[in-house]
Parts: C-alpha cells; sequence; structure tokens
C-alpha cells in the first residue's frame, strides 16, 4: 500500500555504513503479520477529504465469507451475527428501561459542569469518552457516563456544527497543556482530552484502537445496522461487559511501545523450542479444515502463530486479542469457546475462537480461531493433544523460564548482555515483520505492575523523578516518533543531547531504533554503541523474533 | 514550490460579553475579516468559537489556543480577558500521493507561525490604539476596522524565517562610529529637552535602542516590515536622491510636516519608556535621512510647535547626514564579509532570546523575502524554536529528513543555532564537524557550545 512508497527510495544508510537489507536484524522472507504500519494509515486517513472518509467504514468484502466458500462451507456468519443481534435486541429494548436512563440525563444536565470538577473527573491525564452520534453516552474511561449527558450533548454539537456549516471534520482542540482529539466513526463518536505529551495521531490511533475494541464485540456490520434502525439506541446494552476491555486496552496503550510502533512482542525462547511449538500445532490442527490461525500467548507476547495460507493478521487484530485474553480471568478456569471480530482481518463478521491456557502451570494462552460456529469440541480435542505434546518436548519449561526471566537467558537482561554502559533503553522494530524488541522485556510480575501504576486512577502527579522506569523512556520517544512518521515533513534521523539525555531515533527501509543514551555521550560513542546493538539484535534473532510464517 | 503562501481564511476578534442576550451575537463580534461573509455566517463562525473555548475550559485552566479540522486550522489568542482574536488558515489536504510526489509537502503552516501573526497583530494595535479594554465600546468596532482591516491585508502568512523566528537585525558597528551616534542622540535631547530617542537604525538594522525590547521589537516590526519599505519605494520612484532627502525629512505623516494641520496627522503610540511607571501616551516622530532612520517620542500633553520642530529639522538633519555617510562607508565593508557569508554553502540562522538579536546568512528583509531556504526545513526549525524545553538551556538536536538535509540546532544560555546542510551519504559525526566551523566562522565570541 501507500506506506512502502517513500521507501522505494534509494537506500543510503548514514548513521552506519552498510547494513543490506538482508542483513536487517530480524527480517525475514515472509512475515506472519500483516506489516502495514497502522500510524502511516492513520496520519494518511487523517488527511484525506471528508467524503472519502465516510465512504471508506461501508465498503470492504468480507473475509471470512471468502475462507468459507473457499473450504466449502455455506456462509453461516451473517445469520449467526443477526440472531445474536434479534436476541440482545429482544432482551434490552424494553422501553421503560430506555426511558429511564433518558429522564435521569436530563436531571443531572443542570449540574453537569459541577459533576466534571468532582474529583472522580478533575485532574486525571487522560479521559476518553466514546458517544453515539445522536450525543448518547457509550463510555467514559472516568466516572458515571450517565451523568456526562451534558458533557457528550456538548461533544455532539460541536461535531455537527462543524460537519453541517463547513462540510469539515473536527480533528482536534488544544490549549497549552490539553488536548482534545476527536474521531468521528461510523455511528459513534470517539473522544480523548489528554494532558501527556502524544501527538494527534498518536490519540487518534488509541479511539481507532477503542473502536476497534467495540467492533470486536459486535462487529461493524451489527454495529451500524443498530444504529441505522434506531439512531438513538443505547449501546451500552449490548456492551456490557466490554467496558473493562476497552479500560484496559487504554491502559496498554500507554504503557506498551508495542501501539506506538505498531509491532508485535515475541517472547524470546531458543530456535528449537518455537520450532517445537511450531510443529506441535501444525501436526495437530493440519486436519482441521477450517482452522484459520492457532495462536499461542504469554503475556502479551506471541510465541507462535500457525495461519491458513494466504492469510496473516495485522498487530492491531493481535493487540485486541492480548487484550481481550489478559483482561478475562475466566479464561483461566475452563476451556471457552468465544466469538470474537478481528476488525482488521474481517470487520463484518466474527471468527469463532477455542480459548485455553496450555496447562495449569504455565501462563501460555492458546487461541484457536475458526469459521466454524460449532467446532467446540474437534477444537478442545486439538487442544489437549498440543498441551500433551508440548508437555513431552518440555516446550511447557522453556515458555516458564522465558515468562519468569531466568537469569541465564541473554534476553533477561539484554542491557547487561551487551554490555555498553552508556545505553540505558532502546526499543527495535524490524518493519518487514511488524516485530519489535526492547531493553525491557515483559515479564508476568510486570505485567501486574501496569495495573498497579495506574492504580492511582490516570491522575496527574508531580513526582521527582530519581530513576526513570521503563514506560518513562517509552514515552520519552513519543515525540521522536512522532516527527519520524510524520506526514508532513517526516525525519529519518534524529540525535537530541540535553543535560537529561541523549536520544536517538533512526528509521530505515529494514527498521525503526530508538535509543537512550548517558547525557553528554560523545557521538562517535553513540555510533559505536548503535552498531555493536544491532549486531547483538542481529545475533540474537533467532531466539527474540519470529523468523518464519508458518503455515497449517 | 518555493514560497508557499497559505491564504488568510478569515481573522476575527470577538467578546462575548459584549452581547451576553441571545439575538445580540453580532454585538459580539468586534471585528471581522474577510467583510464580505454574512452576518449569519459570522455568527456561525464565532459560535463555533465560543463553544470550543467554554468546552476547552471544562478540562484545562489555560485558555484554548487551537481548533484543527480537516481542512482549517483556527488559532486563539486571549491578549485581554475575554477579548479573543482567531486567525483560521486553510490547510490542503496532504494526502501520501501527494506527498510522494513531492508536493503539498511544506504547505502546512506551523502553527507558531499563526500564533506569531496573532500576537503581533495584537501588539501593534496596542502600540498604536491601546488595550481593547481601554477602547470606549462605541468606537471599538470602529478602531478595530480602520486598524485591523489594513493590516491584516498587508499580511501573509508565509513559511519565511522572519515569521518563524521573530528578531531584529543589529548593526554591529566599529566603536568610534557608534560613539559618534550616542553623542548625537544624547545633544539631541539635551536640545530637545522634551524630546526622548527611543530608536536608531541604519536600513533595516538596528543601532540604538531606547525600549524595552518587547516594545522595541513591535516598533522594529512596524519600521522594517511596513514603513520603510514604502519610503524606499518613494525614493526610487523620485529618481536621484533629492535634495530634501539629503537634508533628511519627517517621514509621518508621509509628506512631511510642514504645517499646523500636519501636526495633527503625526502618530500616536503608546510605550512605556524607561522612566514610566505605566504606559502613556507619546507621539512618534521618525526623521530619515539617506538610510539612517531616527525615532523620537514627546509625552502626548506637550503642545507640539511647528517652530520646534523646524529647529529639530534644522538641527537633526546635517548631523545625521554626516553619521549616515560614514555609516554607509562601514556598511560598504560589512556588504563585503555578508557576500561571503553568503557564499558558504551552509545556511545558518542565529537568534539570542534576551536581546532578540537575528542573525542569518539568508537575506531578511521585506524587500526580498528569503527564498533560500525551503519551507520543510523551515518547518523543522520552527518545530524546535517553538519547542524550547526539549533542548532545555543546553542541548543540540541534529534531524535529517527524507532528502537529505541535516539541519542541526544548538541551544546555549538563551541563544540559539541552526545550521542547514545538504549533503548526501555524510553521517552524523561529519555533520557535527561541519557545524562547529560553521559556528566557529560566523559566530566566534558570540556563541559558545563546547562539544
Amino acid at each position: 500500500m501507500a506506506s512502502t512508497s517513500k521507501d522505494s527510495l534509494p537506500s543510503h544508510l548514514t548513521h552506519q555504513e552498510n547494513i543490506d537489507d538482508d542483513l536487517v536484524p530480524g527480517a525475514c522472507p515472509e512475515s506472519i503479520l500483516n506489516p502495514t504500519d497502522s500510524f502511516e494509515e492513520i496520519e494518511t486517513e487523517m488527511s484525506t477529504d471528508p467524503e472519502q472518509r465516510h465512504a471508506k467504514l461501508t465498503t470492504k468484502s468480507s473475509t471470512i465469507s471468502e475462507i468459507q466458500s473457499e473450504i466449502g462451507e455455506p456462509s453461516k456468519d451473517m445469520k449467526t451475527a443477526k440472531s445474536s443481534d434479534d436476541l440482545k435486541e429482544g432482551m434490552a429494548s424494553s422501553p421503560s428501561s430506555s426511558n429511564i436512563t433518558e429522564q435521569n440525563g436530563d436531571d443531572v444536565d443542570t449540574d453537569k459542569d459541577e459533576y466534571l470538577q468532582s474529583p472522580e473527573l478533575v485532574n486525571k491525564e487522560k479521559h476518553v469518552f466514546i458517544l453515539s452520534s445522536a450525543g448518547k453516552p457509550i463510555y467514559s474511561r472516568y466516572g458515571n457516563e450517565d451523568k456526562l449527558a451534558g458533557l457528550c450533548g456538548v461533544i455532539q454539537a460541536l461535531v455537527s456544527v462543524v460537519e453541517d456549516h463547513d462540510q469539515d471534520i473536527l480533528r482536534s482542540i488544544c490549549t497549552k497543556d490539553c488536548k482534545a482529539v476527536f474521531l468521528v466513526k461510523g455511528p459513534l463518536i470517539l473522544v480523548a482530552v489528554s494532558k501527556s505529551n502524544e501527538s494527534e495521531t498518536q490519540l487518534v490511533m488509541q479511539l481507532t484502537y477503542a473502536f476497534n475494541q467495540i467492533v470486536s464485540v459486535l462487529t461493524l456490520t451489527q454495529l451500524n445496522r443498530i444504529f441505522e434502525q434506531r439512531r438513538n439506541y443505547d449501546l451500552r446494552r449490548l456492551l456490557a461487559g466490554a467496558e473493562r476491555l476497552i479500560d484496559n486496552l487504554l491502559i496498554f496503550m500507554e504503557k506498551d511501545p508495542a501501539f506506538l510502533l505498531g509491532a508485535v512482542r515475541c517472547l524470546p525462547l531458543p530456535e528449537k523450542a518455537r520450532e517445537n511449538i511450531t510443529n506441535a500445532i501444525i501436526s495437530t490442527c493440519n486436519k482441521i479444515r477450517d482452522l484459520v490461525f492457532a495462536i499461542l500467548i504469554a503475556g502479551n507476547q506471541l510465541i507462535t502463530l500457525v495461519r491458513m495460507k494466504k492469510y496473516t493478521l495485522h498487530p492491531s487484530d493481535i493487540h485486541l486479542l492480548f487484550n481481550l485474553v489478559r483482561s478475562s480471568e475466566s479464561f483461566k478456569t475452563a476451556e471457552s469457546w468465544t466469538p470474537v471480530c478481528l476488525p482488521k482481518f474481517d470487520a463484518t463478521g466474527f471468527l469463532h475462537g477455542h480459548v485455553s491456557y496450555i496447562s495449569e502451570d504455565c501462563q501460555a494462552c492458546l487461541l484457536l480461531l475458526t469459521v466454524q460456529r460449532d467446532a467446540f469440541y474437534p477444537l478442545s480435542q486439538a487442544k489437549h493433544t498440543i498441551a500433551e505434546k508440548l508437555e513431552k518436548m518440555k516446550c511447557i519449561g522453556a515458555i516458564n523460564d522465558a515468562l519468569n526471566r531466568s537469569k541465564d537467558l541473554p534476553t533477561t537482561n539484554p542491557l547487561k548482555h551487551i554490555g555498553i554502559p552508556i545505553i540505558r533503553h532502546f526499543m527495535y522494530k524490524c518493519k518487514s515483520t511488524a516485530q519489535l524488541f526492547t531493553s525491557d522485556p515483559i515479564s508476568l510480575d510486570r505485567l501486574q505492575d501496569y495495573r498497579i501504576m495506574h492504580k492511582e486512577g490516570g491522575d496527574i502527579t508531580v513526582k521527582k523523578i530519581e530513576k526513570l522506569s521503563d514506560i518513562d523512556y517509552v514515552k520519552n520517544y513519543r515525540k521522536f516518533c512522532n516527527q519520524i512518521h510524520c506526514a508532513t515533513v517526516p525525519a529519518k534521523f534524529i540525535f537530541r543531547s540535553n543535560c537529561e539525555n541523549t536520544i536517538l531515533a533512526w528509521i530505515t527501509n529494514g527498521f525503526e531504533l530508538y535509543v537512550t543514551f548517558d547525557a553528554l555521550v560523545e557521538k562517535e560513542q553513540t555510533k559505536k554503541a548503535v552498531d555493536h546493538l544491532l549486531q547483538w539484535i542481529k545475533r540474537e534473532e533467532n531466539r527474540i523474533f519470529i523468523m518464519n510464517a508458518p503455515t497449517f | 514550490m518555493i514560497d508557499v503562501e497559505s491564504k488568510i481564511n478569515s481573522f476575527f476578534i470577538f467578546n462575548s460579553t459584549f452581547g451576553p442576550k441571545e439575538g445580540e451575537e453580532l454585538k459580539r463580534i468586534l471585528f471581522f475579516h474577510p467583510s464580505q461573509i454574512s452576518a449569519d455566517a459570522r455568527k456561525i463562525q464565532v459560535g463555533l468559537c465560543e463553544a470550543v473555548v467554554k468546552f476547552m475550559s471544562t478540562f484545562s485552566s489555560e485558555p484554548c489556543e487551537a481548533l484543527q479540522t480537516q481542512t482549517k486550522r483556527y488559532i486563539f489568542y486571549q491578549p485581554e480577558k475575554n477579548y479573543w482574536m482567531v486567525l483560521v488558515v486553510r490547510i490542503p489536504y496532504a494526502t501520501k500521493a501527494l506527498s510522494s510526489i513531492g508536493e503539498k509537502k511544506g504547505d502546512m503552516v506551523q502553527p507558531s507561525i499563526m500564533q506569531n501573526l496573532l500576537v503581533t497583530a495584537y501588539k501593534m494595535f496596542r502600540m498604536f490604539v491601546g488595550l481593547f479594554t481601554d477602547v470606549p465600546a462605541d468606537v471599538i468596532y470602529t478602531k478595530c476596522q480602520q486598524f485591523f482591516t489594513p493590516y491584516i491585508l498587508s499580511r501573509c502568512i508565509t513559511n519565511d524565517v522572519i515569521n518563524v523566528i521573530q528578531g531584529i537585525n543589529y548593526l554591529p558597528l566599529e566603536k568610534n562610529s557608534f560613539l559618534k551616534i550616542v553623542c548625537f542622540i544624547d545633544l539631541l535631547e539635551i536640545n530637545f529637552q522634551d524630546f526622548k530617542c527611543i530608536g536608531f537604525i541604519y536600513n533595516e538594522q538596528l543601532i540604538w535602542n531606547g525600549l524595552s525590547t518587547d516594545d522595541m521589537l513591535t516598533l522594529y516590526q512596524y519600521l522594517v516590515q511596513s514603513l520603510l519599505p514604502k519610503q524606499v519605494e518613494k525614493e526610487i520612484q523620485g529618481g536621484a536622491v533629492t535634495a530634501a532627502q539629503r537634508h533628511g525629512r519627517f517621514i509621518t505623516p508621509c509628506d512631511g510636516i510642514h504645517t499646523d494641520e500636519d501636526i495633527d496627522k503625526i502618530i500616536k503610540v503608546y510605550l512605556k519608556l524607561e522612566d514610566d511607571t505605566e504606559t502613556k501616551q507619546y507621539y512618534l516622530i521618525i526623521y530619515r535621512t539617506l538610510s539612517a532612520t531616527i525615532c523620537l517620542t514627546v509625552y502626548a500633553d506637550k503642545t507640539l510647535e511647528l517652530e520646534t520642530l523646524k529647529s529639530l529639522d534644522a538641527f537633526i538633519g546635517p548631523q545625521l547626514y554626516s553619521i549616515a555617510s560614514t555609516i554607509s562607508k562601514q556598511c560598504t565593508l560589512h556588504a563585503l564579509q555578508n557576500a561571503q557569508l553568503a557564499n558558504t554553502e551552509n545556511k545558518f540562522l542565529y537568534f539570542n532570546r534576551i536581546n532578540l538579536a537575528f542573525k542569518s546568512s539568508v537575506p531578511i528583509n521585506s524587500l526580498s523575502p528569503s527564498a533560500a531556504i525551503k519551507p520543510e526545513v523551515l518547518n523543522i526549525i520552527a518545530g524546535i524554536h517553538s519547542d524550547r524545553k526539549s533542548l532545555g538551556n543546553y542541548g543540540e538536536i541534529i534531524i535529517k529528513t527524507l532528502d537529505e538535509y541535516w539541519i542541526t540546532g544548538k541551544s546555549s544560555n538563551e541563544r540559539e543555532f541552526y545550521v542547514i546542510i545538504q549533503k548526501k551519504n555524510a553521517n552524523v559525526i561529519e555533520i557535527a564537524e561541519e557545524v562547529k566551523q560553521v559556528c566557529e566562522a560566523q559566530m566566534k565570541g558570540i556563541f559558545f557550545y563546547p562539544m
């Protein structure tokens, strides 16, 4: 797509003399992930004209029906969506309940300004509001959205004034310390009000994720249909439970650089172990015709992904799966059968997923995604076979070692292993495979950390920073990422030193690299360090990246 | 595409407290440009801005600064409580398809440029008309109309160095010449006690400043961007230097001061001079000989006599002529040096935040707008310049663009230094070395950066 057009310029790698494309650490001929850059996609989408944007949401063919027709399966999917739709519609649309909420909305309208100043809402780093295009509140990150009917009315009015009078689209408003970013997508309006240092594009990306999270629960087809039928529909009835998914996703996005780079983290594993796991899955599942993806994940990291030929997943769909697994405690206790829509893969329909943890003593979760809606038993069977095979081949131990950051693994503390003391932090993305590696691999306890760190409730706190946490480093990279991906004047290389640190950001045809050094280091030193760092990643690439793209 | 002009879509000033009731919306609009926009359209535009300001006030105590839609950018500035100035600029859709063929890239006008334009417009208004709050409600509409219509029409928002970094071009002089000027000013102020010299400019370069740097910048911009270009044009049209020009003359009002009526036409300004405790109104008298321009003020309560001005003319005329000739000789020397500067391939910019001194290898004056820096590059410089925190008191940034431009920005001790190098296959170490050399050659003893 358009994302690669400018990369075809002759490559003069500047900082380091010659890294041939085939030497790019982590690059491999075929990728399991679709490496389309979502950042650039959003930049492009943001700057196309209004009419095109509206058209974009509706026209897209269904990948799921394509697969179904290929394997000779009648298309049941549309029916599925409809029946569940009818069911929920019937369940929730008793007129009395809708009246009650509406009345409530009117009652609190008068004191909504006071509510916005209440401790629940004031001084938050980032608010996210989702409402219907009719102005009905659907989701608020903080506080009670019922009491925010007034605010939602204002947002809806702002959006529609700009739309109606100027045939224009409201994008953002800012003050010195605060940005409000608006995204109108289909029947929904999404707004982020942020005092963080994220750019407009980065916030739009987060809102797009939030939208995709809703689509993932409902499918775009159903979402559109609901509002076609009843513009005033209270979507919260259908989204019960999804609030938590959005809550978690928002925290996840603020903390994990995977979102900033549009890439997926892989669990570092010995090459052999990963190969064994992949083979165990392939040998078990290659007879199951309707299986589209088999994905093994642990702690927001990908262990392996086996796919139907021709089909790849986009990193943002994987992120949604990570979020789903991480947010659902119930998967831990029992095998589950759940419909899931992957918006980038096919926003119009559901895939059906068998989700279960591989064993009681291992945090790895296996997702088997199929187009068949009643395949629970064969998939459950397959899962058990896979689990047995993994146990037999001692793969579970390898996964646990990696997750527990066993000390003798080179990837447990990469900076120590690389041995360049002036490097404080780095993150690396291989562009062709959309995978990333950072100097702070996630471990299970760190995952818990994220939630603990958010315990303060997203309030802005002014604290004296003594030692930067990994998240602080990533926050510092945001501006650099933005400048490197900016649509108007993209930079290829940035070197910045001030009294706090030295940061280097570098993008080539093959990779993106961000490094934080000590303050006041010599440029020669940084050059040597970067060369050394890339060599190290190259040497370890088979461990830290998935270097092949297995199919059933 | 060298100099991209983005047209001002609209510019307006409103104060919501002027027509608080429904149906009085038009009263809130103090000024609206372009004037052919219908009343309804004005109300909608202003209404939207009011709503946006209110919306943001629920989340932030800072005033609203910008509103971005798909096709327009609105920049807000609230110079005085409840008075909002809004500038709207159309932005092109920078689609990927367009940018990949090398077009439209630099079209995006930096928000900082728009913000600068608003702030400058307000400061001009404040200097020549006074504070918004001090203008009586019944005349504010006409005052705004009279001031802003010509002002906004004379502005165009270009991605130009002078719009990105607003500084003052100082003329460095050898010390005897400088002392000569100072003596002349002292003598003048002793002989004409009511008169204060607030500025001495040669061509477009400042030599002597009697104001705070902030007020000076506004006065300097008025002279250099508006008054002097008109004068120079007139002088060129007049052909050979006339006797009057040789001996100097008052240039405001534009035909000089010959009668008592002319005295009434002298412009008045609001300034806070050295000994003042508050802003006062002064007559602004501008006198020019050859390329030297001198600005004098007289407290507005004083009555100006034609006789005084005539004897002032007789006093300044010959002296200024001799001074101007001395400076002219020195400038010829400078011009030679400048020619050398221009010859160096690498462009540089220097800016001192304390005295607003600005120096550049590219020509900067309104007569020959600098087309030398590509808009994309200028955008990056604008970005560095407006984000002071990033470099702190002491820091360096090197950015490489897609088309092999290397932009280096250094900040040290409130001074900024930028070098632009276009070089293929270079690496950051070579670039840093080259920047060091430019700094050494051009800024020795002025800009220090040890690394």
